[in-house]
């Protein structure tokens, strides 16, 4: 980069970028001293928009009230977990991680966790969730449940199955699962749900058929327990199953979450066309936009160039954080792995992905590195890591 | 106004007819920028940028903020719309300037702002700092103690690149400690001199941000060659100074002979006339930009922007024909005049600091000098390595000229009837 250069001080590089003017005119043609990805904004009148902040949950002078409240009453636990939930529900909602950030922030006139109220707590060890701190999270969680009275608090019970089935923990998991109480649906989900890991697909999935069979079941609850049925259908190598299954999932409504899964079960069923469909609505985040690079490169679609530039360089940008490709590393690996047709590569994101969260996912992208690096030692690393979780999963068993 | 500290990202147009043309090229790129990123609109974490430029003597750093996580902290968007507009970041330059500098400390290093920009990156508009010491950075590891949005978004980084004279640029990613933005977010009380000491890292006890009143006096010392660039700046992007110049020029590589034009032998032969041309309108517009800059004179930019125009529609006129009576020196000197009048409006728009006026003065007019001579050699030794080709007495001299006396009455028009025609 120029920029970089020490014989040029800041103030003459910028003096360089004045040129720019110059040279929109064509008058000149010369280096301008930028960081890559990056152009210099000249605004000339001052109503000129120059950044359009993103969506508020709900008013933004409501937004900033409340943040007003909190800096005047920062230790007002009550106001507090209102703010950070307002803001989890926005990360949720844009897949935007700065608002976990916030979230956090909200919370931060408790940072001794054992000093921390039980809401503040648990709404903590859901934002270390949703940042894929899942040893923190697991850790406050059991703080949280180790005080006295607290074997009420199914909430945080069900987060911390979530958590342990993530690490692929699901012994321990099913024994959270079994003390989340009130909503009956809530725990026999969660065991489910491990159940169907673990293989034990035919009492897993007439579990999950009994439930849908409910009536008056909410949309939402409908829909993440058909999702759950699609990937044990999937799993279990049942394509047309998984494929009804996920269809149902989508009649519903907007799915985020189901959508992006039953693109991962297309691009597998080499159906990458009708990924690129099912994507096409939804907001580009950054595992949005894997996905249509993924399965436009396998299309050879015309949007696929694209995609795969802009996935490239959200990896480059992230990856300026040095933790950031442990941290994407799912992701990482599977660009390499398909796009970038980079099995070394992909082989070493994996392996450090695994090492922090273990979904089926996470497994396959690692079966899938190993088996196209060709190497021996990593097939059976991931033969291995497989069998001590304990997960039954027919596409890998394909590919070690 | 707060661009009285500007360098580069300030409007400087002196009139509505100007900035108009320029707004529309800008508006284009603007345009094409926001699609671009509307396009990619990445979600990544809260990130800062800094580069940092270590040479004996002189620290120099640059400092890339985004614009959404400063309207956190701050409330930059003054009228809650969503919108972050040039004038809700403008006014509120100043207090990101102060947020930020309490939350940067460079060991052996006081920062002083010397300038700002604005940045269009993958995931938004980033403000830009351009932040400098005297001082030579200590070596081994530099001590960077970072507080930036450590009371709004714990997982914010500042991504560091060290640049040391001759070496390999350094990464480091700079975690923010909470107790240097405490320190900071209690403004004026001894912790926050102390807030480099107070985060934590070892120091000599020299470290100590400077306050308030320290940072503006260094700030205008350490700026002090803002104006220059402002002058440089205006020149460069000043396309009727930059068009009414290449007029002149055009035809500086040839003579006039009775059969016609003929080309030089020498450069020497060329490079005189442009010394005189150029001195000639250096001078005529050094007189009336100081006449009006002191408030002695005044004119009507209502006159002085249409004669702008109407200099390069004649300029050009007789480069294809001649129609003075006088040398081009003389004509150049009168028309020079006019110009000064026209750099004299950029500068009260710039609000020149009271107290050094004579010597920001000096500074925009020699900017001004530089960056004429940036484009007088540029256009000189293009023009003199194409002197020998046959078409350039038609096409260089004849269209070129033709072209630009069709912008200059474009021009004419606009400013005169403050109607829009060029698309630029």
């Amino acid at each position: 980069m120029v920029a970089a250069s020490a014989t040029l001080s800041i103030a003459a590089m910028r003096s360089l970028q004045g040129l720019a003017g110059a040279l929109a005119a064509g008058l000149f043609l010369a280096g301008i001293a930028a960081p890559a990805g990056a152009a210099p904004i000249t605004p000339t009148r001052d109503d000129e928009v120059i950044e359009v902040l993103p969506a508020s949950a709900g008013n933004r002078g409501e937004d900033r009230d409340l943040r007003k409240r909190l800096a005047a009453r920062p230790d007002d636990a009550k106001l507090a977990t209102a703010v950070a939930r307002r803001y989890l529900e926005q990360a949720r909602e844009s897949g935007d991680p700065r608002f976990a950030g916030l979230a956090l922030a909200a919370l931060r006139a408790w940072p001794d966790p054992n000093a921390a109220p039980d809401e503040v707590l648990l709404l903590r060890a859901t934002l270390e969730q949703y940042l894929h701190e899942f040893d923190a999270a697991v850790a406050h969680l059991r703080l949280l449940l180790a005080r006295p009275g607290s074997e009420r608090q199914s909430q945080a019970w069900l987060t911390l199955a979530t958590v342990l089935r993530v690490q692929g923990r699901y012994a321990e998991s099913d024994a959270a699962c079994r003390q989340v109480a009130g909503a009956e649906i809530y725990q026999a989900a969660c065991l489910a749900e491990n159940a169907a890991l673990r293989g034990e697909t035919a009492a897993a999935r007439r579990s999950f058929e009994t439930m849908l069979a409910a009536r008056g079941l909410p949309v939402s609850t409908r829909g993440w327990l058909t999702t759950s049925l699609a990937e044990l259908e999937e799993r279990d190598g049942r394509a047309g199953a998984a494929d009804a299954a996920y269809r149902r999932v989508l009649k519903l409504g907007p799915d985020t979450y189901a959508a992006i899964a039953y693109a991962d079960f297309l691009i597998a069923q080499r159906r990458p066309a009708e990924a690129l469909t099912v994507l096409k609505d939804e907001a580009r985040t950054d595992t949005v936009v894997l996905r249509l690079a993924i399965a436009g490169t396998l299309a050879r679609s015309a949007a696929a160039p694209r995609d795969v530039a802009e996935m490239r360089e959200r990896i480059t940008l992230a990856n300026e954080r040095p933790e950031a490709s442990v941290f994407h590393g799912r992701e990482q690996a599977m660009f390499a792995l398909v796009v970038e047709r980079d099995p070394e590569r992909a082989l070493a994101l994996a392996r450090g992905d695994v090492a922090r969260q273990r979904e089926p996912l996470d497994l396959l992208v690692l079966a899938q590195a190993a088996h196209a690096s060709g190497r021996r030692e990593a097939i059976e690393e991931a033969r291995r890591l497989k069998a001590s979780i304990g997960l039954h999963d027919r596409r890998i068993d394909a590919l070690l | 106004m707060p661009c009285s500290e500007s360098v580069l990202a300030c409007p400087t147009l002196p009139a509505a007819w100007r900035s108009r043309a320029r707004a529309a090229l800008r508006a284009l790129l603007a345009l094409a920028l926001l699609l671009a990123a509307g396009l990619a609109g990445a979600h990544k974490a809260s990130d800062s940028y800094l580069q940092v430029t270590a040479a004996p003597g002189q620290l120099d750093v640059r400092w890339d903020i985004a614009l959404r996580d400063l309207d956190v902290a701050l409330d930059l968007d003054s009228d809650a719309d969503g919108k972050l507009t040039w004038g809700e970041v403008r006014a509120a330059w100043p207090r990101i300037e102060a947020y930020a500098l309490r939350r940067l400390a460079i060991e052996g290093c006081p920062l002083a702002s010397v300038g700002r920009g604005l940045e269009r990156r993958n995931d938004g508009a980033y403000a830009v700092l351009m932040l400098r010491s005297p001082c030579t950075l200590p070596a081994g590891a530099p001590r960077i103690s970072y507080g930036l949005f450590a009371d709004v978004d714990p997982t914010h980084r500042g991504i560091a690149k060290v640049q040391r004279a001759g070496q390999e640029v350094a990464l480091s990613v700079l975690e923010p400690t909470a107790a240097m933005a405490a320190a900071a977010s209690k403004p004026g009380s001894a912790t926050e001199r102390a807030s480099g000491v107070a985060s934590g890292i070892a120091t000599s006890g020299s470290t100590a941000l400077p306050s308030a009143d320290a940072r503006s006096r260094t700030t205008s010392a350490a700026g002090r060659w803002q104006f220059l660039l402002e002058g440089v700046r205006h020149i460069l992007t000043g396309y009727d100074h930059v068009l009414f110049l290449l007029c002149l020029l055009l035809p500086s590589v040839m003579r006039r002979t009775p059969p016609g034009w003929q080309p030089v032998e020498r450069l020497g032969q060329a490079v005189w006339p442009v010394v005189g041309i150029v001195s000639a309108f250096t001078v005529a517009h050094s007189i009336t930009l100081g006449l009006a800059a002191l408030k002695l004179v005044s004119l009507t930019p209502a006159f002085i922007e249409p004669a702008i125009a109407a200099t390069i529609v004649l300029a050009a006129l007789d480069n294809v024909l001649p129609i003075f009576p006088v040398r081009r020196v003389v004509v150049t000197f009168f028309f020079g005049l006019i110009h000064g009048f026209g750099f004299a409006g950029v500068l009260a728009e710039l609000n020149l600091p009271r107290a050094d006026f004579a010597w920001a003065l000096l500074q925009f007019n020699l900017g001004l000098e530089v960056g004429q001579l940036v484009i007088v050699a540029v256009a000189t030794s293009v023009l003199f390595g194409l002197r020998r080709w046959r078409g350039y007495p038609r096409i260089v001299i004849g269209a070129g000229s033709a072209l630009a006396i069709a912008i200059g009455v474009a021009w004419l028009i606009e400013r005169i009837g403050n109607v829009s025609i060029l698309p630029l």
